[in-house]
C-alpha cells in the first residue's frame, strides 16, 4: 500500500512539480500499478534472466524524429 | 452516387474502380463533402488535406487507366496525428507541436502512399497518445458517432470516429495500452494491434518504447488484412522491427476455422464487466462454435499482475518527455502532465521488477497457448463511458482488458460483437501467437461473414 507520505517523499526526491489538487490522482495511479508488484516475491519470479535485455551486436543506430 | 460508397469495403471499392463503375476522384469528392458536413461536430480530423487527397486521387485514376491492380490503389485513408507526414502539420494532439510541419515522414505513411492510397488528412489523437483532451485543450476531442456525449476511445480517437462515420476507409492507429482496440470497441469498428515489431514505428511519436505498436484500423477484419499488407515488414529505422518474412494476410482469410482452438481466460478479463458486454461476448463464442472452433475455458495465473504495465508505460514516457516537461510544462495538457510525471516517481528497481513480472506473464501466456491457437476476451469490460466520467481525475485510468497483450506483444484483433442496451457497441478481442496475424484475421473474418455487427452504422 502506497501511503500519501511515501508519495510526497517520492515527489520531493524526483523534483517534479505535482500540484496538491492532483495528489489524489497520482496516488491512485501509482498505488494501483505498484499493488500487484508488491504482492509478488521478487525472488520467485521465474522467467529467464535478465528480463531487461541488451544485445552487444546492435543495432545501435539512433532514430531521430526528423 | 449512393451513400453506400462511404461504407464499402476496400475489396469492393477496388473492384468498382477496376470495373469503371466509379472513380477515385468521385469517391474523394464525395468523402470531402461528407467530412465538411459531419466533421465540424465530430472533430475526427485535426488537419484535413483536401488538396493532397485530390492529387492522390488523380494519380490513382491515372494508374488505374494504366491497368494498375494494387489492392490499396485509390483507397481513402487518414493518419493518426502522431505519424509524421512530410510537409503536413503533425501535432501529436499537443500544444507543443501545434504548428510543427515535419520534413521527415514515417515509414508507414510512406508505405501506404507507395501502395496508392489517398490521404484525406490527419486524425486527432489524445495528446501524445496518452492524455485526455479536457475542455479548453488546444485541440477539441473527437466525439463518438454513436453518441456524442460518450468518448470514442483513445488514443486513436479520430481514427475510430472517422471510420465509424464513413469519412475514410482505413486509418493508422497506435496501441500502447489499447489505443487501437479501445476506439475500435467504442466506435463499433475493427482494429488490429499487430505483433510487436511487425509494423515500423519509425517516424511515429513515442509513448513507451517497449509497449508501442503501430497498426491498421478499418471497419472489417478483411480491410485490416489489406491495410496490414501495405504496412508490415522490416524497417531498419526501427530497432524493434522484425526481419521475419511478411505473410499473405489477404490470402489467409479464405482458410477454414474448423478445429481452431479458442481459449477463454476466465480470470481478470471479466472483472467489473457489464452484463451487456458479457452477453455479446458469450453470443460471439456461440458463433465461433457454430463455425467449427473448439472453445474452452482456461486460467492464466499471472495475468492478474497486468496492472503493473502502467509502471513501464509511465517510466518510459517520462524518460521521453522529461526535458520538455521540466522546461515547458505549460504546453502539456492538465492531467497528462501529472500522469507522465508519475513516471518520475517509479524507482529503477520497480521498473526492472515490472519488466521481470512482464516476462512471467509472457511465459504463462505462452504456456496457455500450447493448448489453444487464439485467446478470446471482451475487448473492454464496459461500453464507451460519458466524457464527464472519462475526464474525472479520480477515475482517470480504469482497469482495462487490453494492456496484457501490449505486455506480451501478441497480435490482437478487436471487432464488434453486439450492442449494449444504451445503443453503444460492444467488442471482443482475439489474440494469437506472435507473428500469427493470419490466424486472428482469419477467425475475425469468418465471424464477420456470419454476423452483421460490423455493418451497423451510427446515426450521423
Amino acid at each position: 500500500m502506497l501511503t500519501i507520505d511515501e508519495l510526497r517523499a517520492r515527489i520531493a526526491a524526483a523534483g517534479v512539480p505535482i500540484p496538491e489538487h492532483r495528489l489524489s490522482m497520482v496516488h491512485k495511479l501509482l498505488g494501483d500499478a505498484l499493488a500487484p508488484l508488491r504482492r509478488v516475491d521478487s525472488r520467485k519470479v521465474r522467467p529467464l534472466e535478465p528480463a531487461v535485455t541488451f544485445d552487444a551486436a546492435g543495432p545501435h543506430r539512433g532514430v531521430a524524429n526528423e | 452516387m449512393s451513400d453506400a460508397v462511404h461504407y464499402t469495403t476496400i475489396r469492393e471499392l477496388g473492384a468498382s474502380y477496376r470495373k469503371r463503375e466509379i472513380s477515385p476522384v468521385e469517391v474523394t469528392r464525395a468523402l470531402l463533402a461528407r467530412i465538411e458536413k459531419l466533421d465540424p461536430a465530430l472533430h475526427a480530423f485535426v488537419t484535413p488535406t483536401p488538396d493532397r487527397a485530390l492529387a492522390d486521387a488523380r494519380a490513382a485514376e491515372d494508374a488505374l487507366k494504366r491497368g494498375d491492380t494494387r489492392p490499396l490503389l485509390g483507397i481513402p485513408i487518414g493518419h493518426k496525428d502522431i505519424y509524421l507526414t512530410r510537409g503536413i502539420r503533425t501535432t501529436g494532439g499537443s500544444a507543443l507541436f501545434a504548428d510543427w510541419i515535419p520534413y521527415a515522414e514515417s515509414t508507414v505513411v510512406r508505405r501506404w502512399a507507395e501502395a496508392g492510397t489517398i490521404m484525406m488528412g490527419k486524425l486527432i489523437t489524445h495528446e501524445f497518445a496518452f492524455g485526455i483532451q479536457l475542455p479548453g485543450h488546444r485541440f477539441p476531442a473527437a466525439k463518438n458517432p454513436w453518441h456524442p456525449d460518450h468518448i470514442p476511445g483513445g488514443s486513436s480517437s479520430g481514427s475510430g470516429a472517422a471510420l465509424s462515420a464513413g469519412l475514410v476507409h482505413g486509418a493508422t492507429g497506435s496501441d500502447t495500452g489499447g489505443s487501437i482496440r479501445g476506439p475500435a470497441a467504442f466506435c463499433g469498428i475493427t482494429g488490429l494491434k499487430p505483433t510487436y515489431g511487425r509494423c515500423s514505428r519509425a517516424g511515429v511519436m513515442t509513448l513507451s518504447w517497449t509497449l508501442d505498436h503501430t497498426g491498421p484500423m478499418a471497419r472489417t477484419a478483411e480491410d485490416c488484412a489489406y491495410l496490414l499488407q501495405g504496412m508490415a515488414g522490416h524497417d531498419a529505422a526501427d530497432p524493434a522491427s522484425s526481419t521475419r518474412p511478411v505473410d499473405d494476410y489477404v490470402a489467409a482469410l479464405g482458410g477454414s476455422v474448423r478445429g481452431l482452438r479458442v481459449g477463454v481466460p476466465r480470470n481478470y478479463f471479466f472483472e467489473d464487466a457489464d452484463a451487456d458486454v458479457v452477453r455479446g461476448f458469450e453470443d460471439a463464442l456461440g458463433v465461433l462454435r457454430t463455425l467449427g472452433a473448439e472453445v474452452r475455458d482456461l486460467t492464466i495465473p499471472s495475468i492478474d499482475l497486468s496492472r503493473s504495465f502502467f509502471l513501464i508505460l509511465v517510466t518510459e514516457a517520462f524518460a521521453y518527455h522529461e526535458q520538455d516537461l521540466r522546461t515547458r510544462p505549460e504546453l502539456y495538457g492538465e492531467m497528462l502532465r501529472e500522469r507522465i510525471m508519475t513516471g518520475a516517481l517509479v524507482t529503477a528497481s520497480e521498473y526492472v521488477q515490472a519488466q521481470r513480472v512482464r516476462m512471467q506473464i509472457c511465459a504463462d501466456v505462452a504456456e496457455a497457448m500450447k493448448s489453444v491457437d487464439v485467446l478470446a476476451t471482451p475487448t473492454a469490460p464496459k461500453p464507451a463511458t460519458p466524457f464527464k466520467v472519462a475526464c474525472d481525475p479520480e477515475l482517470a485510468f480504469p482497469r482495462s482488458n487490453m494492456p496484457p497483450f501490449n505486455l506480451t506483444g501478441q497480435p490482437t484483433l478487436a471487432l464488434p460483437c453486439g450492442f449494449a442496451g444504451s445503443g453503444l457497441p460492444v467488442s471482443m478481442q482475439l489474440a494469437g501467437r506472435a507473428f500469427e496475424e493470419t490466424t486472428v484475421l482469419r477467425l475475425g473474418h469468418a465471424y464477420q461473414q456470419s454476423t452483421d455487427w460490423h455493418t451497423r452504422r451510427p446515426p450521423v
